[in-house]
């Protein structure tokens, strides 16, 4: 009886004694930091990369199945290629939703980052907050540039679930004034402050370099002001240009994500991650509108930017039954038309059976026609056109190079410079800057001086002509330049209407993909998430019906 | 069991005369059932020592006994019998059946209980019931046999159940019933619930680690009212199983079980057979380049055709290839049990083998279990009883679902494809990078996988260890008043890892992973109890008591990719390895203290009034603590309508009313930051977290109200019992997603309400009853309506899960419920007609509707068993009614024209009725059947299924065979047993609509390239020495 007494006695002493003491302590999780522990610089490699180098879902959903080929910068659809017809142009809710995920995603690392720097928050410092103003410039740029409206001015507040959608105006000098900012606060500034605040390394633009940030900040301000420009009731590019122009803009820097060569495809990803992933069949090829205008130019950047077609000997089959019998004449008349059109070596003999195709290997630069549809692709064989070079889809741990991110370059920059003056928004030498613009892009992929400079003497690589003949050049320079960026490629294109027979459109339903609700016209954005209608429906209507219906083919506020 | 008063005294008075006279004899004589029928196996001990025996197969005894001692008669199911030795004592007995009246069962706390005090409802099963069909996962053996619970699978081998009772009453956090074993609650974390689109994965754990052979009777907390007692962890209802103890007789038991099936599909899709690989109506004719995953080629004519391993092979049907890709696999639970005992304790041992094949190629299961109770009275007032097992198990190959699934590559397999030649997954002696390549059905080096590669050759294994164990220490201090303490640990070790071997159609360089977990359950609690009768008519039961229970997990895992010498594979044969991911133990502690009070009047009227109290280390300071309560009353109204029982037996009514919570994980209230793993650059770098925590976070409360009638007549012949009820939960612990805009994804908050009510009706009995056959009989039907009231403003919906084309998901949307099944349709114009684009193909909806909901309306089930004489046949039949399920394995067999449906439009093509967008008006755009099944495919309504499905669940037929006294044989029972033996009827096509994804919450109403289900046959054996 005693011992029982014991034993029940210590249980409701051990009651006691156990209470709630510790329980602060074990929910305190062991493996993260507190605010406490934590520098600002920390937080600004993650808010570039977050942005510009995500990780492989949104990079494969954005870039390589949206964008870029909108750009006109790469096409795929070939024979053993795993897509379907029309990938991108046919509406996906899955894919769209990928990228509005990802980019509308982006906020809360931004806001995070502001909030915490910003004055009165937990790691307050005036030159970090500068930075988080750019970033967020960059970032709606981009952002609006892709979907249209989007919450800005009732962003980034914790107590506002539901912020209003801004018109693309407000948004473009909202982003403006932030910039105005930005530059006023870092002056003549050049390190973030003292100790742990300094910024180096994990700035993978500047190195923490401030002013290079403030000619940043003064590049994306030009390029809000043209893209702005001659949109209805827009009243501040002007002024804007003429600013960023004399502020100083990035003259010779250019604004980069050098990659990370080995990190995990799911932290960070680069083209090569989806190009070695799969034996292939997602790989892609350059779009003939990039192809053609680089080959029939003499750019030196046509070797740069691809690789020849690899070339061999392929025989179709005719088919014997299906919807192709009728039009197997057109779509092998189609090939050929395209090969003569490119300039290619090659031989076809045709039988009642077959057509036997040969190229030779790696002699001819052959862009994949941008748009086709399954018709014709069984025999649209992938080595019968060029790829992108390999500093574009060398793998990771490889040791082999691969191409950086373009943020900003100088290259656009002095192309956007000539673009303000030609357009009469500042003043100065536009051919200079454009072949200043034109030299920056070549060298950024490490042309030799002699190709630049014979380049620069040809008509491509003289700013002349009528006024649309010279917009036209820049608006094809910019387009070139910003070549593996597909969202300013795409924006360019949307803005400028050139490259004019990318923005035309297709119409031939034998061939080509005319896009669930597009009926072939160019896209001019993408569709917003489903996210956008479950948690903030009402303000997205409101904005719909100043924008435009949720489609692909509304033209955003300052298109063309 | 209810001895009378004044009969036990005067036992004791004859045993104390007995004492003096010492006349050993053998008494023998003969137990039946109260119809004659002859009770082999009847427990016959003399009280007070360690004599015991039990009755041969003709329901014989004899033992030796002194006059003057008295003997018990026992057998499960009926009132034990005292015998006083001595002249002119018969000893040939019949034994009377247990009344329904004084049914016990096992309550809250592992308290037992007469059942009809209880003023909620609780159901019981015995172990036999799950143990004649068996499955190595209890749950799969509880389907159909249980009102207001509802078990789905994910179909792979050794995989989990997800058991719901009542409906979902959480929008985030768990949903699933709580687990108890002997009084202690068992580890639930770390189970992998599946759910991915791409790659479900279920792991077991939880009741899955449960014996079978080792379990005695379950019984169902059904929601609070049933299990308050169990405080935070009590909303979902509990599943209490009790296992077994070793008997009080001094005789060795043995007894010997096995348990042999073969398991084979239930059914396949229905494929067609006319049309082979290819594309637009043609075969390909190039091995690199033409060959196509779909069967959009031309007529299978019997062509000679260059196929995808570089032979020339017929262009012909094989319309088995499906079928022939699974093999009869044979599952076998064996296992042995020892046990003895005598009046001051007894001791049970168990030990189970369970080896099971799947259906599919090398992946198999072994698990072995060994269990040792002990219970011993020390004292005449301090008793002990303890138990320990050891599980350990070996999944092997545990197949994927999903669209990456294995099963993805074999249910749409080109229809000409023998798939013999798939075996040859690999060239011989491969060196380069290339030729490592797998060989797939469409080329070599393929991003098809390839079915045999999957299974053969990587490699996918999940090695678990538990213990799980306890000790209960009780004192009696004296004829009202006792106590006890109970010590329950439960761990669980698990090993996983995965390997892909280099040319695998996903990761070329190959990868493999290791991971490895540890999560601990320790429970540490007392109880009190007083019983009084404080007034003839008025007896009182209190319990008081308190619980410290302590949650751990934690786990380390590595991986990497890219083998450095491509034929061996163990991480540091890796060129590119991760950073390892750690997570540090995590724990949860939950302090409580709680009362009950039972208070009877007159055996008629009942009232139980319960309060608990938590304390958990999830919640903040100020919101840690809190009380729930919980009242129930029952009435025994029989004695008022028919005192004299000429009718009704019972009849009884209840009511109750209770509320209990729901607490949440570990680090759930401060924003914190952590390091990737990975920096960029090999940078230190920060990222910041999407969630906004909240330290206010409250516990969930759900609330709940039952009644209940209670009926049992014609001698207890007819049974009926109904119950209503209205659950609500609020305060949900959510992460309700916001816009971005506002700075994080989410916001971490208290928010909504969901609701549950429902109805279950049980009706029983006994139609038939002579001496040599009897019919019992039961069916329940179970109803239950789920919710979403409200969530908060302006979020319409929260998103569970969604295809990977985003064609279809799985919702919970206010005013619907949980679960909802959301897809595009094809959509219409403004006056309504279908629209196609100028190509002639359908267009989908841009938004999606709802189509469904996941949850079935009812359940039923029926249950059958007849006896004459040694032989015994049982069977049940189950049905789900209502409720939806999207499959996306449809879809996957139309895209492919594989099924036999995508035979339309083949030869002919289609032009669509509808509204050409480009025109404007009728559309006059032709389009194939290849094209019209790509689109159709793709639009989510089309492939949204009723679940309605009634089948034949089990069946045994047992025969019972005379014991063997040459070899100690007291008995001896065969049975043929049967699972999933055909449908009545079935709503949806190609697949089994209980067949989900996985068993999380989005997983359900969602299947994708699921196992089949399996039909099994076998037998079951059980010899008693």
């Amino acid at each position: 009886m005693k011992k029982v007494n014991l034993i029940l006695s210590g249980f409701f002493v051990l009651f006691l004694i156990s209470c709630t003491d510790d329980f602060n302590e074990i929910n305190e999780q062991p493996n993260a930091l507190s605010a406490d522990d934590v520098s600002a610089k920390f937080f600004v490699t993650n808010l570039q990369t977050g942005l510009f180098a995500p990780n492989r879902y949104p990079y494969w959903r954005g870039p390589v199945i949206h964008v870029d080929r909108y750009a006109g910068h790469t096409a795929f659809g070939f024979s053993a290629n795993w897509w379907s017809d029309g990938l991108g142009y046919d509406y996906s809710a899955g894919y769209t939703g990928a990228v509005y995920g990802y980019m509308s995603g982006y906020n809360s690392q931004l806001t995070a980052f502001s909030n915490f720097v910003k004055p009165g928050g937990t790691l307050e410092n005036e030159q970090y907050y500068a930075i988080s103003l750019i970033m967020k410039g960059l970032y709606y740029q981009m952002y609006s540039d892709t979907f249209g409206m989007v919450p800005f001015s009732e962003s980034s507040n914790p107590d506002i679930t539901n912020p209003k959608y801004d018109s693309h105006k407000e948004i473009y000098s909202g982003i403006i004034s932030g910039l105005d900012e930005a530059i006023s606060i870092i002056g003549s500034n050049s390190t973030t402050g003292t100790g742990p605040e300094v910024l180096t390394d994990n700035d993978l633009f500047f190195n923490g370099d401030l002013q290079k940030w403030k000619g940043l900040a003064n590049s994306l301000k030009l390029r809000i002001a043209l893209r702005a420009n001659g949109a209805p009731g827009e009243d501040f590019s002007a002024k804007a240009a003429s600013e960023a122009l004399s502020s100083g803009v990035l003259g010779d820097t250019d604004a980069l994500i050098k990659r990370d060569l080995e990190i995990s495809t799911w932290s960070s990803a680069v083209y090569g991650d989806i190009w070695h992933a799969f034996y292939g069949g997602g790989h892609w090829n350059l779009a003939a509108t990039m192809v053609d205008i680089l080959r029939d130019n003499n750019d030196p950047r046509l070797y740069k930017y691809a690789v020849p077609s690899k070339g061999g000997t392929v025989t179709i089959k005719k088919p014997t039954e299906g919807e192709n019998v009728a039009l197997i004449d057109k779509h092998i008349a189609f090939l050929k038309d395209h090969f003569d059109e490119s300039g290619a070596e090659y031989t076809m003999t045709e039988t009642a059976e077959d057509v036997t195709i040969t190229m030779p290997d790696n002699a001819n630069y052959v862009g994949f026609p941008t748009r086709t549809n399954a018709r014709p692709k069984p025999y649209l064989h992938t080595d019968f056109f060029s790829k992108p070079a390999d500093v574009i889809v060398n793998p990771k741990n490889s040791g082999k190079p691969i191409f950086p991110w373009i943020v900003m370059s100088a290259g656009d920059t002095h192309l956007m410079a000539a673009e303000a003056i030609v357009k009469g928004l500042a003043s100065g030498d536009a051919e200079s800057h454009y072949k200043t613009g034109i030299r920056h892009a070549m060298k950024l992929w490490e042309v030799d001086d002699a190709e630049i400079d014979a380049y620069l003497s040809t008509d491509m690589g003289t700013l002349s002509g009528s006024t649309e003949k010279q917009l036209e050049k820049i608006a094809t320079q910019r387009w070139l330049a910003n070549y593996t960026n597909g969202y300013e490629g795409w924006a360019i294109v949307r803005d400028s209407g050139y490259p004019s027979e990318l923005y035309e459109g297709v119409s031939d339903r034998d061939i080509y993909a005319l896009g669930t609700t597009l009926n072939g016209a160019y896209p001019q954005r993408m569709r917003y998430g489903g996210g956008a209608y479950n948690s903030n429906g009402d303000n997205l209507e409101a904005a719909l019906s100043v924008q435009g219906p949720d489609v692909q083919g509304t033209k955003l506020w300052w298109a063309k | 069991m209810k001895v009378n008063k004044n009969n036990k005294l005067l036992l004791v008075l004859l045993l104390l005369v007995s004492g003096f006279t010492f006349a050993q004899q053998t008494i023998s004589g003969l137990v039946t059932d109260e119809a004659g029928v002859p009770l082999p196996g009847a427990t016959v001990v003399v009280n007070q020592t360690n004599n015991g025996t039990t009755t041969d197969f003709d329901g014989n005894f004899s033992i030796s006994a002194s006059d003057g001692q008295s003997i018990s008669i026992s057998f499960v199911g009926y009132q034990t019998l005292s015998i006083v030795v001595g002249d002119g004592a018969d000893y040939n007995v019949s034994l009377q059946p247990d009344s329904l009246l004084d049914e016990v069962v096992v309550t809250a706390l592992g308290l037992s209980r007469e059942k009809k005090s209880l003023g909620y409802s609780v159901s019981e099963i015995s172990g036999d019931n799950i143990n004649t069909v068996k499955d190595h996962n209890i749950a799969s053996s509880l389907t159909g046999k249980i009102a207001g619970v509802n078990i789905t699978q994910s179909g792979s081998i050794g995989s989990g159940s997800r058991i719901t009772i009542r409906g979902n009453n959480s929008i985030g956090g768990n949903t699933q019933a709580l687990i108890v074993v002997d009084g202690v609650p068992i580890n639930a974390d770390g189970i992998d619930s599946g759910g991915s689109v791409y790659n479900s994965q279920v792991t077991g754990g939880g009741i899955t680690d449960i014996n079978p052979n080792d379990v005695e009777s379950i019984s169902v907390l059904k929601g609070p009212n049933a299990a308050a007692l169990y405080g935070s962890r009590a909303g979902n209802g509990v599943i209490l199983i009790t296992t077994k103890k070793g008997s009080k007789s001094d005789r060795l038991g043995v007894t010997l079980n096995t348990n042999v099936t073969f398991d084979d599909p239930m059914f396949l899709p229905e494929y067609q057979n006319q049309y082979g690989q290819g594309s637009l109506g043609a075969a390909g004719t190039d091995l690199v380049n033409d060959w196509y995953t779909g069967s959009w080629g031309q007529r299978l004519d019997g062509s000679s055709q260059l196929y995808f391993n570089g032979q020339q092979r017929s262009y012909s049907g094989q319309p088995d290839n499906v079928s022939d890709f699974f093999r009869t696999a044979m599952r076998a639970i064996t296992s042995v049990s020892l046990d003895k005992g005598s009046e001051s304790g007894s001791v049970r041992f168990s030990y189970t083998n369970n080896s099971t094949e799947s259906i599919l190629p090398n992946s198999d299961l072994e698990s072995h279990n060994f269990n040792l109770r002990g219970t011993a009275q020390l004292s005449d007032k301090l008793s002990i009883d303890s138990k320990a097992t050891y599980f350990t198990q070996n999944v092997n190959n545990r197949a994927s679902l999903g669209g990456e699934g294995v099963l993805a590559y074999v249910y749409t397999m080109p229809r000409n494809v023998d798939v013999n030649d798939l075996m040859d997954y690999q060239m011989a002696n491969p060196s380069t990078p290339a030729e490592f390549g797998v060989i797939s059905y469409d080329k070599r080096g393929s991003t098809t996988g390839n079915p045999y590669w999957m299974l053969m050759h990587d490699r996918n294994d999940e090695r678990r260890g538990r213990f799980l164990g306890f000790t209960k220490i009780n004192y009696e201090f004296n004829d009202w008043l006792s106590a006890f303490v109970r010590l329950g640990s439960d761990i669980t070790d698990i090993k996983r890892g995965s390997i892909e071997k280099p040319g695998h159609h996903f990761y070329p360089d190959g990868r493999m992973s290791k991971s490895q977990s540890t999560s601990t359950e320790l429970n540490s609690e007392f109880l009190i109890t007083a019983k009084k009768d404080i007034t003839d008519k008025l007896d009182l039961v209190f319990n008081a008591g308190g619980n410290l229970s302590k949650r751990t997990s934690e786990g380390l895992g590595i991986s990497g990719r890219n083998f450095k010498i491509p034929t061996r594979f163990f991480i540091s044969n890796l060129n590119e390895i991760n950073p390892p991911s750690e997570r540090p133990q995590a724990i949860k502690k939950v302090n409580s203290l709680y009362g009950a009070l039972n208070l009877s009047y007159d055996d008629f009227l009942y009232l139980d009034v319960t309060a608990r109290n938590d304390w958990s280390s999830t919640l903040g300071e100020e919101n840690r603590s809190y009380l729930y309560n919980s009242a129930s009353l029952s009435a025994l109204l029989n004695r008022f309508i028919d005192p004299s029982q000429e009718v009704f037996n019972l009849i009884k009514l209840r009511a109750s009313w209770a509320q209990v919570g729901n607490d949440t994980s570990p680090y759930q209230l401060y924003q914190t930051f952590s390091v990737p793993g990975q920096g960029y650059l090999g940078l230190t770098t920060l990222g910041s977290p999407s969630v906004k925590l909240n330290p206010d976070l409250l516990p969930e409360t759900v609330t709940s109200t039952e009644f209940g009638l209670e009926l049992s007549a014609l001698e207890n012949r007819l049974t009926f019992d109904i119950s209503i009820y209205d659950m609500s939960t609020i305060d949900l612990i959510f992460n309700v997603p916001v816009p971005p805009a506002t700075g994080f994804s989410f916001f971490k908050e208290n928010v909504g309400k969901v609701q549950n009510k429902g109805v279950e009706i049980n009706l029983g009995g006994t139609p038939i009853k002579t001496s040599n056959f009897s019919w019992n009989t039961s069916v329940f039907f179970a109803k239950n309506e789920n919710t979403l009231v409200e969530l908060i403003d302006d979020l319409e919906s929260i998103t569970y899960n969604t295809t990977n084309s985003g064609n279809a998901s799985i919702r919970a949307t206010v005013g619907g419920g949980l679960g909802d099944i959301y897809g595009t349709v094809w959509d219409t114009d403004d006056s309504g007609n279908n629209i196609v684009n100028a190509n002639g193909l359908p267009i989908a909806s841009s938004s999606l509707e709802i189509l469904g909901n996941a949850n079935p309306d009812w359940l039923g089930g029926w249950s059958n068993s007849f006896s004459f004489g040694d032989l015994s046949f049982s069977f049940l039949i189950d049905a789900r009614i209502g409720g939806q399920i999207y499959s996306q394995t449809s879809a996957g067999l139309d895209s492919s024209g594989v099924s036999e449906r995508s035979l339309l439009y083949r030869d002919s093509g289609v032009t669509l009725n509808g509204t050409n967008t480009e025109t404007n008006s009728a559309n006059t755009v032709p389009i194939t059947s290849q094209q019209y099944w790509g689109s159709y495919s793709s639009i989510a309504e089309n492939y949204i299924y009723d679940q309605d499905n009634i089948r034949l669940r089990e069946f045994a037929l047992g025969y019972r065979l005379p014991g063997l006294d040459e070899i100690g044989l007291q008995s001896a029972t065969l049975q043929l047993i049967g699972r999933n033996l055909f449908f009545f009827s079935k709503s949806a096509e190609d697949i089994d609509p209980e067949a989900m994804l996985g068993t999380a919450l989005g997983a359900q109403g969602f299947t994708s390239n699921a196992l089949p289900t399996l039909r099994s046959v076998g037998f079951n054996v059980t010899l008693n020495f």
